[in-house]
């Protein structure tokens, strides 16, 4: 359906499955089904609201911003990894399936473990590492944290991640190997690499540079296609790659 | 016990570059040199559209036992054979099939042997 034939006017009857697990009263995820009323507006979580609020109250699921910022509400619609708030029902037929993300354990409904996630992105250390010893806030070091646009360009892009997961349940090595660094934390890491107020590279080259960092990578280009914030996470890992084979190639040569 | 997990956590993967690179050397030779030879070797000389003496068994022998076949021979035989291997591998595990230490030295030494084997022979023609 293409944008200008969106109305608010017409309401639908629309048929979501979701995948229900509750540990406390069954061992066993079930599907359940629920008919909802949909106009063109209504999103993915917007539906979700509303089976909570009028249908079925045992429903959990995550959500906060409602404006694809707080990367909360991730689900997989249809298999596909995707966030409630950007998803408008509008764009599916027949029956919707919601899952919980994939690769990661599930807790409850739709809500899931990501612990190993913020584990990962924690080995990577995304922040900046300065070891001036001159701080920002001494008058004798005014331009430690002056940035020309040009370098704030190298690094922008992969600045925009929101840390929703979608593409860890995207990328298949992840759920492989669960060790597998994967996308967001490795994006993350190329990005403060990229950072010229940052002296942290050393640090965080020793993580990339393992099996379980970027050499994971089989370039399948899926986190990137899913993820909702067009931050390429593919493309990051891959340059990270260049960064591990030149980071190998010096250590190689001083020994 | 926490300490070894964490030093072999950070164990760094001096190797994968190497494969990486080799992968990445071999599918540029892969996209760029193999169709152009297979057009010419397998499909306009059985077809008879080049001329007779163009790959004539003197000439050809000449071509590849000298420094440029030699270098050919790595560009379209050991390279792709590399970048093929590294494929096998990552695709065994994506399949679960095998364990990743077997198929990296089942993978890479096939590929390094039959690079040796190719490059070999052509020494060979060029010292005999």
């Amino acid at each position: 359906m293409s944008t200008e034939q969106i109305t608010t006017k017409q309401i639908n009857t629309k048929h979501i499955s979701v995948k229900r697990y509750l540990p406390d009263s069954s061992a066993e995820p079930y599907w359940q089904a629920y008919d909802l009323p949909v106009d063109d507006s209504t999103s993915l979580l917007d539906a979700l609201n509303h089976i909570k609020e009028e249908l079925d109250s045992t429903l959990s699921y995550r959500w906060s911003c409602r404006m694809a910022i707080c990367g909360s509400c991730g689900v997989m619609v249809n298999g596909i990894p995707k966030l409630g708030c950007k998803t408008f029902l509008r764009d599916y037929e027949g029956d919707i399936r919601i899952e919980p993300l994939a690769h990661f354990p599930v807790q409850r409904d739709l809500v899931v473990d990501m612990e190993i996630f913020l584990e990962h992105l924690a080995a990577v250390k995304p922040y900046l590492i300065d070891d001036n010893p001159v701080k920002a806030f001494d008058p004798n070091a005014p331009e430690t944290y002056r940035q020309t646009p040009e370098q704030l360009e190298r690094y922008k892009q992969f600045a925009n991640c929101i840390n929703c997961g979608l593409c860890y349940s995207a990328c298949p090595q992840f759920g492989l190997n669960q060790e597998f660094l994967g996308p967001a934390a490795l994006t993350l890491a190329h990005r403060y690499n990229l950072d010229s107020r940052d002296h942290g590279k050393k640090q965080r080259m020793a993580e990339l540079n393992r099996h379980e960092g970027v050499w994971s990578c089989t370039f399948v280009g899926f986190c990137s296609k899913v993820c909702p914030k067009h931050v390429d996470p593919a493309a990051a890992v891959n340059q990270g790659k260049v960064e591990a084979a030149k980071h190998t190639l010096i250590a190689l040569f001083k020994g | 016990m926490s300490i070894s997990k964490h030093g072999a956590q950070h164990k760094q993967a001096f190797d994968e570059p190497l494969w990486w690179g080799l992968f990445s050397a071999g599918g540029v030779c892969f996209a760029v040199l193999l169709p152009a030879v297979i057009l010419f070797i397998a499909v306009l000389l059985p077809l008879g559209l080049l001329p007779a003496e163009a790959l004539s068994y003197e000439r050809a022998s000449a071509l590849l036992f000298s420094v440029p076949g030699f270098l050919f021979i790595g560009a379209v035989v050991c390279l792709p054979l590399f970048h093929a291997a590294h494929r096998l591998r990552h695709g065994l595990f994506d399949i679960s099939v095998g364990n990743d230490a077997t198929n990296k030295k089942l993978m890479y030494g096939g590929a390094a042997l039959l690079s040796l084997l190719a490059l070999g022979l052509v020494l060979a023609g060029m010292l005999g």
